[in-house]
């Protein structure tokens, strides 16, 4: 892909562009459906395309494409340059320039280009038939999905960044729905890697019938305050939407409620939170960002107390410091924007049984939905609903549904009191993250 | 090659590769998408982007089985490329075979939904100006508003859909889009309001007083909220406003509806069909026809053409909303809702603009009617799962009402509830029908979706928030 990235170079050269930065990938994807020990879908796809982006004087334009012909590249190439003339200029908006070696981390697994289908076919269906024979209230796994990506990724731009670098991940999960008396409650778990012999779908059904199985016989409860704990499937949810308040981009329009609030305790003395681009186990590692700057390692909060936030290069200029390596592209279809990479959260382990020992009366929050409708990251405010266990004298009383949670992001950073023992990779974002256990927390129930 | 250059011998030989090896049906998608996007924040136009994909996708059913491939590139190396790999997927295949029928029914979409002013055909600037008047509006309403973001989308989707029963559908379809996102701070309280316009129609429909509206009502939803309280917690009447609050429905209803979740009995709605649901009051369909709509189109994404579809009438659970697949294991006709974001996606049953019907009731007689109570006159997105029918959706802008009154603004509340109690406590419906537009995600894709209604009253649901 090189050659086409190289091409369009030239022509963007050609056209007048006075900075051009050309972003190129290219993935082999897979994902395999399973329903009732029979396969319901194989999808097969070669994805591939360019976007480009120029910088005139501080205006900045952008535009991409799939189809790779010459005669399309120079419409790609006029298509950013139109886009750049109505874009306002912006002193800090220039080219990113080389800023060093990538990160020497290695994402790529040979193993998963050698796996077949039928081994995929075979995760599957073990996960399925885990989570079926998990417990006979389970009614139906109502989607398992196994699914990988081979992508490589081709970068260069007319200030001399220029790097490559080819990355595979897996991942399988599955949906299950577990019934009794005509209530139905669900389950949802994961299993991710970098082939497919590193997933563990017994484990994974088994624990998706499980969390199902659990809820079953949920009631309704009262309105109370009370002391909660976040598993880790909801404490990641919760922290994607806090991160999006920790970028750059976010302080500087106005957008977070932690500007200027570097150096003040904004959590818990026990909270450390970092964004780990060169996380060994991190599916969001890389070598370098969207726009070429090395990935790496950043502390958010350490002991409670905010150390900063993370940057690309236009919002680096803006704050005259370097990126963090945070310039991230969705596809080449998009714009590098702001994002975190792994999000990793660490601090003293309690075992978990410990945790909830200690709790007088509480629950144990498994699922929680709406958060990202239900929570305003500007204000920091939010009210979710949630599905989970009662904690009782400190014991696991059954299922609580329909009740919402409401409170407000700085106060449940500082209301945690404990962590889990039992931290763990969640797929949505790549987030590292044990139970949370937060005190004096609203719960609204009948 | 792009898609004008297709021919009909080329998708009927891509046809018959797909199905060498067994299936049922197979069917090529060709897409060819240009789309446009800009964004304006901080006073500046600070993002341009746009671009073009042109790609094909080679689907085949076998029985209740999928298989399907897609490709970046249209010529005829690439098409056999993906029948073939969908063919060497197949795996114990039924005896039945398609019999390929020459593509011959051909129909063209796009005069339902007329384009008077193609947005292709008018410059960045002029539409950059938009963003501008939307931004201004929005600051000269109020000194409290801090931060605006407008944004500014247009799609153009050229496709072509050839299946192995004779079907070939030609649809050009063009969307656009304005949204202002304002931020209004006093002190240390910070409220956010939302605003946006999406038809499925031209330029025609945007000028810069439209966009001003747009920026305006989203400022005023930002610093309405900021003298807002806490929201209390505990069940109450509820009164929906129109429009927005057609997410009520969407949620806790339509993805219920939908025949993938039937299939599987994953749906508090499966075995329901000429039971009641609703209160007799209710009535609600689902309707990808209606003229100009941001969830319209002339076909669906499988070439059938949308419709009206009725789904609870009197409150009685009438009809599901079906894909082809769905459709032809249930053993009745497609509905027109086999949807797609796009072509490297697979087509799924999903809701284009579902509606509560109007009904009699007036707005301020609802409110009158009600002595305490919550009044969401503007809902954030939602949630549910249609397994347990439970859902959830946030309050972007939401009221106490105090003996008949709409009274103090109340913030960070969340509504929860099951789907059939919430439908069948709607106890009045009034005729202030009115249709908005957003973006609905289900398994990974995204597609336009409206949602209609007029005021409504739920006689009492769960609301969350940190008040008391």
């Amino acid at each position: 892909m090189f050659e086409v990235v190289d091409e369009v170079l030239r022509r963007a050269r050609r056209a007048g562009a006075r900075g051009a930065e050309v972003y190129a990938e290219r993935a082999h994807t897979r994902r395999i459906k399973v329903y009732r020990q029979r396969v319901e879908e194989i999808s097969v796809a070669l994805r591939r395309g360019v976007g480009l982006r120029v910088f005139q004087d501080g205006a900045v334009g952008y535009a991409y494409t799939s189809d790779l012909s010459l005669r399309s590249l120079d419409d790609l190439v006029a298509r950013a340059l139109g886009n750049a003339s109505v874009t306002d200029p912006d002193p800090y908006a220039h080219l990113p320039t080389p800023q060093g070696e990538p990160a020497p981390v290695d994402v790529y697994d040979p193993l998963l280009a050698q796996a077949t289908d039928e081994e995929r076919i075979a995760v599957g269906l073990r996960l399925e038939q885990a989570a079926l024979s998990y417990d006979r209230r389970v009614k139906t796994v109502e989607d398992t999905v196994y699914a990988d990506s081979d992508a490589e990724v081709f970068l260069a731009n007319s200030a001399g960044v220029r790097g490559s670098y080819r990355e595979s991940d897996c991942y399988a999960f599955a949906y299950v729905l577990a019934e009794q008396d005509g209530q139905v409650e669900t389950g949802l778990s994961f299993t991710v890697g970098r082939n497919p012999n590193q997933l563990t779908p017994e484990a994974c059904g088994s624990e998706a019938a499980q969390r199902a199985c659990d809820l079953l016989g949920a009631r309704k409860i009262a309105s109370m305050r009370a002391t909660v704990v976040l598993d880790p499937f909801v404490a990641a949810s919760f922290l994607s939407v806090l991160s999006s308040a920790l970028t750059a981009d976010a302080v500087q329009k106005g957008r977070s409620l932690f500007a200027g609030r570097e150096g003040q305790l904004v959590a818990s003395e026990i909270v450390t939170l970092s964004d780990d681009g060169v996380h060994p186990d991190g599916l969001a590692s890389a070598p370098f960002d969207g726009e070429g700057t090395p990935c790496q390692r950043t502390l958010l909060i350490e002991d409670g107390v905010l150390q900063g936030f993370l940057y690309d290069t236009y919002t680096a200029n803006k704050a005259g410091r370097a990126s963090t390596g945070n310039g991230l592209r969705a596809s080449y279809a998009s714009l590098p924007s702001v994002r975190p990479t792994n999000l990793v959260v660490e601090g003293p382990p309690t075992p978990l049984a410990q945790v909830i020992g200690g709790i007088e009366r509480g629950v144990l929050v498994t699922d929680a939905v709406g958060v990202h409708s239900g929570a305003n990251p500007i204000s920091g405010e939010f009210s979710v609903g949630v599905n989970g266990l009662l904690i009782e004298s400190g014991r696991l009383a059954g299922g609580v549904h329909e009740v919402t949670l409401a409170s407000d992001i700085v106060s449940m950073l500082k209301g945690i009191v404990a962590m889990g023992d039992d931290a763990r990779w969640v797929p949505s974002g790549s987030i590292l993250t044990p139970s949370l256990v937060i005190e004096g927390v609203s719960i609204g129930g009948v | 090659m792009g898609i004008d250059d297709i021919e009909v011998d080329l998708l009927e030989a891509t046809i018959r590769r797909a199905l060498v090896r067994g299936g049922d049906f197979a069917e090529v998608f060709v897409e060819d998408r240009a789309t446009l996007g800009l964004k304006l924040e901080d006073r500046k136009i600070e993002d341009a982007s746009g671009g073009r994909e042109v790609g094909a996708a080679v689907r085949l059913n076998d029985g209740e089985r999928t298989y399907f491939a897609y490709t970046d590139e249209v010529d005829e190396r690439s098409l056999f490329a993906a029948a073939e790999a969908v063919a060497a997927a197949v795996r114990d295949a039924g005896a039945a075979r398609a019999t390929v029928v020459a593509l011959g029914n051909v129909r063209t979409g796009g005069g339902q939904h007329r384009i008077l002013v193609p947005p292709e055909t008018v410059t960045v600037r002029l539409k950059s100006q938009l963003l501008r008047a939307g931004d201004e509006a929005a600051r000269a309403f109020s000194g409290a508003v801090s931060q605006a973001i407008v944004s500014y989308s247009e799609t153009r989707q050229r496709l072509l859909i050839a299946n192995s029963e004779g079907g070939l559908v030609h649809d050009d379809r063009t969307r656009l889009r304005l949204v202002a996102s304002v931020v209004a701070r006093r002190e240390d309280v910070i409220q956010t309001g939302f605003e946006s316009l999406g038809k499925s129609m031209g330029f025609e429909v945007l000028d810069e007083d439209v966009a001003a509206e747009i920026g305006r009502l989203a400022a005023q939803k930002a610093v309405a909220m900021l003298a807002a309280r806490p929201a209390p917690v505990g069940p109450m009447p509820v009164v929906l406003a129109n429009g927005f609050g057609g997410t009520l429905f969407h949620e806790a209803c339509g993805h219920g509806l939908e025949a993938d979740s039937i299939a599987k009995g994953a749906s508090i709605y499966a075995g329901q069909l000429g039971e009641v649901v609703a209160a007799p009051i209710v009535t609600a369909y689902d309707d990808g026809a209606i003229a100009n709509e941001w969830g319209s189109s002339a076909f669906d994404d499988e070439g059938v053409p949308t419709q009206h579809t009725p789904l609870i009438e009197g409150g009685r659970l009438t009809h599901y909303l079906y894909d082809r697949m769905r459709a032809r294991q249930a053993g009745v006709s497609p509905t027109g809702n086999g949807r797609r974001q796009s072509f490297r996606h697979v087509p799924i049953p999903r809701m284009t603009t579902t509606c509560i019907a109007p009904g009699d009731a007036d707005p301020e007689e609802i409110i009158a009617a009600t002595k305490r109570g919550f009044y969401a006159k503007s809902l954030a997105g939602g949630q549910v799962e249609p397994a347990s029918g439970n859902f959830v959706f946030g309050v972007a802008e939401g009221y106490l009402i105090e003996n008949g009154k709409v009274t103090t603004p109340l913030r960070g509340a969340t509504l929860v509830g099951n789907g059939i109690d919430v439908l069948k406590n709607i106890d009045m419906i009034a005729g202030d029908f009115l249709i908005k537009s957003g973006m609905c995600g289900k398994d990974g894709q995204s597609v336009p979706v409206g949602t209609g209604q007029g005021t409504l009253r739920i006689k009492e649901m769960t609301v969350g928030g940190t008040g008391s």
